[in-house]
């Protein structure tokens, strides 16, 4: 897959949504234009009504003003639900984009912790989809600029050419003044922000601060980070108040200015009373357009930023390419590890016959994650192979691997869903899941919930206790009965008696089938047909876990202390 | 798992008006002359309608051009003034504002952290974490835009209806017409909207946690197989919370559109009314231009008002919460505490139960001497956890009774029964910030010899020293990640650091994988060297080194001993221990049981 730009992922999301996008704007740009209407409308009536005391007259502007507010009220209302559309349609496909890219069986090589990737699929999306809106909001504020020049030129051309060309000048100084103050305020504003996260985080850890009464340092922390907060907030807030009362004196004395040429012409004869109050309105309802004029650059880096960060995800490299190979129908599970090495794995050899049940002893964790990476082909060895009925891992679907082969993983997450669902959630047979439950010594945990198997496991299982977690997650291999299955460290949680109980259930469930027990648990090695061990990454010694518990010191050392 | 929780109180709209006075009260001088100048601000600001007002009198009066000097000259010191005035007013404003909003949030935080822990598990801590975190937010957030905008816009509405009446009183009246279209648009608006509002929220929180669900959870995704599904489930939720973000936005532009008509109407009758009055010669033209400049200078501040409504209205309801905590009574740390007299702990005839008519503890009687180091050895569910807890005093025994060096809890106090007795679980928690910081926690005047030592002690120096910054590294959320089993050294280590007399190890070293268990369990055990402890243990090599073992089932006591006794009485832990050890290694493994015998000493007796 090709690299992707912020361009692409931007030029993707406009031309998606070109129909919503271009009504809305076009309607958007009625309503600004409608806006810049009004003041002219009332500066028409007070000249033209009200010194002439026509009652005709006044209903017929009367009239025209209520017609005014009818347009742009309705093109408002109409355009920006078409633009609030555009903007949350696109954010939803980036969105599911993204969900499939990190999803995808082959992997994605990003180095986004799961916090920011959901950073990135609800407000980056969503800053992306905003593309929308500031794209509209340009329109329209150059709709108005172009409707209240015009109004102004027609007024009276030096008037026009004052306000036209002195109004980017009051902008340009105003966003200077801005500039500065931003850069002071938003340091400020990132250190006020810090001891929001703090309460939280302490509350979160409250019981283990309860735990070693340490109740009261807590709380001293938490006042100290809040005066400061308190400090750098108001020095923040003095800053952004210095900025608005210098923004208010120059518009302020613009409109001053603005007042005094178009009063100068009106004294002089050469504009109406209702020429000169349409040019004070105007003068002051141009600002805003302006003002949002300015911002659009502001909120469009800012989407731009957002669509970076949104293509470095759907853009990120496979881990593992596509594979060729097909899979035999019926896969017998013989599994054969030829002169394996990545990672801390040296040389790795072994077969493994259809239907035995093999635990593997790793002297280091790091190993253990290696060899189940390299079994569910997260990646691909440096040296050597893997072959699944004499077919290389590599050469296969990196799902169709997945179908053959069930890694088991230690930290496996349980979804949200009842408990029943998530252990039958890969289940080929539902007749299985009651067995599993069985086996896995689940159906205890599920008898001591509020609504046994219906209840509703939350936050991905943390609502239940480790030992817990790790029977439901074990009863969910088990059912989905695999052709290969293996399980890592399944019981590390779990009492003695009910790691004996579930040694004997994984046995039940998987006869005739091949599977390979990572562990270290003498309970499991027990009741496996041969261990392995293998220390420093290479394979140092094999046979029954009776032969290796009886004569091989470093056997004993590892599993038996 | 109770479903009907007992949630933390929400304060009464009376108790949240009295608190909040409370808070103000001592800075009332000040919110006083913070009024003032927001005040004048905003009079300042009224003038500049009837300047201009004059000078469309001064073209009807045809007056030479020098006469726009003085009027123009008005209005560069009307800029002046109010620039000035509202600079300050603003300042003013969010520097009381947020000394209020700080007081109230410590307040909060130092509440939330006294309350009993029985109280909080009670309520769910979420509740107390979402009222902490996210009320205290909304709040800030408030403080900090809805307040300025609320103080400046109804100052303005209410101060230009008085200019209104300065003008001509009927000009006020015709303003008023647009009054009960707004007011009827803005309770229309907040009946509707705070439901559909609180609804999106939700819909938004499930997509959030459906999403983190997939992203987290990515691995075990593609080992299921389970894409498709989940690609499904993300899409429904994600579709949910667009339906609710585009009624909420059909719901805003109808609400607009009826203040847009309120504008119009308000506007047209200002017009009539000047245009009768000009007729008739009560006013002149000027004051007929001021009066529409005032009007149509109101729709800003208007939109503004109503449009933040909302948010000002989740803004109390988050203070109801908030004051809900602050005012919880403050737990008494009793004055005629009884110090404990030793370290042993006494447990007697003590029963309870979380629900009545299920007793999870039956009649307990334990001693455990000073110094002494007792491993609890049990069946999930035989109530191990329970008896922790109570021993540590997050509950309360419903029958019998807990001495702690001979004194009850309740005779220590919290204070002193914290400092008594610590509880390390295997919920493990980060904090968030430097390492030292988090270790701190547990001894705020440690000096840093004093955190490596207890590092050292556990086992912890060696990772914690390779950490980029050493102990200056941020840790925890948003910084870098240590594994469970750092976690759980880190909790250990505070422990040796708080140096409690007593301690109790709630399977503290569960979480972690079976290798990283043993390099716990030495942790552990140099950790809680020289106090008394009660181990809740899962892996039986825990028990085989304590100084005694008390073997629960259903709630009750039903072994007591050595681990050589236990073995060979035969009973339920030597059924355990075959279980662990399997027959064939006890018989092959001679030396072990010698080891067993010299376990006193609180090390393994096999490394």
């Amino acid at each position: 897959m090709p690299p992707l730009s912020s361009g692409a992922v931007i030029r993707r999301t406009i031309t998606s949504q070109r129909r919503d996008l271009v009504l809305g704007t076009v309607l958007v740009m009625g309503h600004q234009a409608g806006e810049a209407l009004v003041p002219v409308v009332v500066g028409v009536i007070i000249d033209q009504v009200l010194g002439t005391g026509q009652t005709a007259k006044l209903i017929l502007w009367l009239g025209v003003l209520a017609c005014l507010f009818a347009m742009f009220s309705y093109s408002y209302r109409f355009g920006a639900r078409l633009l609030e559309r555009a903007t949350q349609h696109s954010a939803h496909d980036l969105r599911l984009d993204l969900t499939c890219r990190v999803l995808d069986p082959r992997g994605a090589d990003t180095q986004y912790l799961p916090g920011a990737l959901l950073s990135i699929a609800t407000s980056d999306v969503l800053r992306v989809g905003m593309m929308h809106r500031t794209l509209a909001a340009a329109a329209a504020a150059s709709t108005a600029l172009i409707v209240g020049a015009v109004a102004l030129f027609r007024i009276s051309v030096p008037l026009g050419a004052f306000v036209v060309l002195g109004a980017p000048v009051l902008l340009v100084v105003v966003h200077v003044l801005g500039k500065s103050l931003e850069r002071r305020s938003s340091a400020e504003q990132a250190e006020a922000a810090s001891a929001a996260g703090l309460a939280t985080d302490l509350v979160s850890g409250l019981r283990v601060l309860k735990g070693i009464g340490a109740e009261a340092s807590a709380s001293n922390r938490y006042r100290r980070a809040s005066r400061e907060s308190l400090r750098a907030t108001i020095r923040a807030a003095n800053a952004e108040a210095a900025f608005e009362g210098a923004t208010l004196l120059l518009t302020g004395a613009f409109l001053a200015l603005v007042a005094l040429v178009s009063g100068r012409l009106a004294l002089a004869g050469q504009i109406s009373v209702g020429d000169f109050v349409a040019a004070v309105g105007l003068a002051q309802f141009l600002l805003g357009p302006m003002y949002r004029f300015a911002e659009v650059g502001t909120t469009f880096a800012r989407s731009r930023a957002s669509a970076e960060r949104v293509a470095a995800v759907l853009g990120a490299p496979h881990v593992v390419n596509d594979g060729f190979d097909r899979m035999p129908a019926t896969v017998a599970g013989e599994v054969r590890f030829r002169d394996l090495s990545h990672a801390g794995l040296h040389d790795v050899t072994l077969d493994v016959m259809p239907g035995e049940t093999v635990g593997l002893v790793l002297t280091d964790p790091a190993d253990a994650v290696t060899l189940l990476n390299c079994l569910s082909r997260a990646v691909d060895p440096t040296c050597g192979s893997i072959e699944l009925d004499g077919i290389p891992l590599k050469t296969l679907e990196p799902d169709a691997v997945h179908a053959a082969i069930l890694i088991a993983a230690h930290d496996a997450d349980l979804f949200e869903g009842t408990f029943r669902e998530n252990v039958a959630a890969a289940a080929g047979d539902p007749a299985r899941v009651n067995a599993a439950l069985v086996a896995a010594a689940a159906d205890q945990v599920a008898a001591t919930l509020p609504d046994g198997l219906d209840t509703r496991l939350t936050e991905r299982g943390r609502s239940l206790s480790g030992g817990q977690r790790q029977r439901v997650a074990l009863a969910r291999a088990l059912a989905a009965d695999p052709p290969v299955l293996v399980i890592h460290d399944p019981t590390t949680a779990v009492d003695a008696v009910t790691e004996a109980r579930i040694a004997k259930g994984i046995l039940a469930m998987r006869t005739g089938r091949t599977s390979l027990l990572i562990t270290t648990s003498p309970v499991l090695l027990a009741v496996c047909d041969r261990v392995i061990l293998l220390d420093q990454g290479r394979v140092v010694a094999g046979g029954s876990h009776e032969d290796l518990a009886g004569y091989y010191s470093q056997y004993r050392a590892v599993v038996l202390t | 798992m109770t479903r009907n929780r007992e949630l933390l109180p929400i304060a009464s709209t009376a108790e949240t008006r009295r608190a909040v006075w409370a808070l103000i009260r001592p800075h009332r001088v000040f919110a006083l002359v913070t009024m003032i100048v927001l005040v004048a601000g905003t009079v300042i600001g009224l003038i500049g309608p009837p300047v201009l007002g004059r000078i469309v009198d001064l073209v009807v009066e045809r007056q030479p051009p020098e006469a726009i000097v003085w009027p123009v000259g008005m209005l560069v010191l009307i800029a002046v003034g109010q620039a000035a005035l509202s600079a300050v007013g603003a300042a003013l404003v969010a520097r009381l504002g947020e000394t209020v909003l700080a007081t109230l949030r410590e307040r909060v935080v130092e509440r939330a952290l006294e309350l009993p822990l029985g109280q909080v598990e009670q309520a769910g801590s979420g509740d107390l974490i979402a009222r902490v975190g996210g009320d205290v937010a909304v709040i800030a957030e408030a403080v900090r835009e809805v307040l300025p905008t609320l103080a400046h816009s109804a100052l303005t509405v209410g101060l230009t209806l008085v200019g209104l009446v300065v003008l001509d009183w009927r000009f006020a009246l015709a303003g008023l017409c647009a009054a009960p279209i707004q007011i009827y648009s803005l309770c229309w608006y907040l009946r509707k909207s705070s439901p559909l509002y609180a609804a999106e929220r939700v819909a938004e929180g499930e997509r959030a946690q459906q999403l983190l669900d997939s992203i987290s959870g990515a691995a075990t995704v593609r080992a299921f197989r389970l894409s498709p599904e989940h690609i499904q489930r993300v899409s429904h939720r994600s579709q949910v919370s667009v339906d609710f973000a585009l009624r909420t936005t059909v719901l805003r532009t109808r609400f607009y559109a009826r203040l847009n008509l309120a504008e119009c109407v308000g506007l047209t009758a200002i017009l009539i009314v000047g245009f009768f009055l000009v007729r008739n010669d009560s006013v002149s033209i000027g004051a007929a231009t001021a009066a529409a400049l005032y009007f149509h200078r109101l729709f800003d501040p208007i939109g503004m008002l109503l449009a933040v409504f909302d948010r000002a209205q989740e803004a109390v309801a988050g203070l109801a919460r908030l004051v809900g905590i602050a005012n919880l009574p403050v737990p008494e740390g009793s004055e005629q505490s009884i110090k404990p007299i030793d370290t042993s702990i006494c447990v007697a005839g003590v029963r309870h139960s979380y629900t009545p008519g299920h007793d999870v503890l039956r009649g307990i009687d334990l001693e455990v001497p000073s110094g002494w180091r007792v491993a609890l050895v049990g069946a999930s569910g035989a109530g191990k956890t329970t008896l922790a807890k109570l021993i540590a005093g997050i509950h309360h025994p419903v029958e019998g009774e807990i001495r702690l060096g001979g004194a009850r809890h309740d005779e220590l106090g919290p204070r002193l029964t914290r400092q008594t007795v610590a509880l390390i679980t295997q919920e493990v928690h980060v904090f968030a910030g430097p390492l030292a910081d988090d270790l701190r926690l547990a001894r705020p005047d440690a000096t840093d010899d004093q955190l490596i030592e207890a590092l050292d002690q556990v086992g912890a120096a060696a990772w914690a020293f390779a950490l980029p910054n050493g102990l200056d590294t941020v840790v925890g959320d948003g910084g870098h990640r240590l594994t469970a089993s750092q976690a759980q050294q880190l909790a250990l280590a505070r422990l040796v650091l708080a140096d409690p007399p007593i301690v109790i190890l709630d399977e503290a070293t569960a979480e972690a994988g079976s290798l990283g268990a043993r390099t716990l369990e030495a942790a552990a055990v140099r950790a809680i060297e020289g106090r008394t402890a009660l181990v809740v243990a899962h892996r039986l090599t825990q028990a085989t080194t304590a100084d005694h073992i008390v073997v629960l089932d259903d709630g009750r006591v039903v072994e007591v001993g050595d681990h050589e006794t236990l073995v060979a009485a035969g009973g339920n832990y030597a059924a355990l221990w075959a279980a662990w050890s399997t027959k064939r290694t006890l018989t092959n493994s001679t030396g072990k049981a010698s080891g067993l015998a010299s376990g006193r000493d609180g090390r393994s007796p096999r490394r």
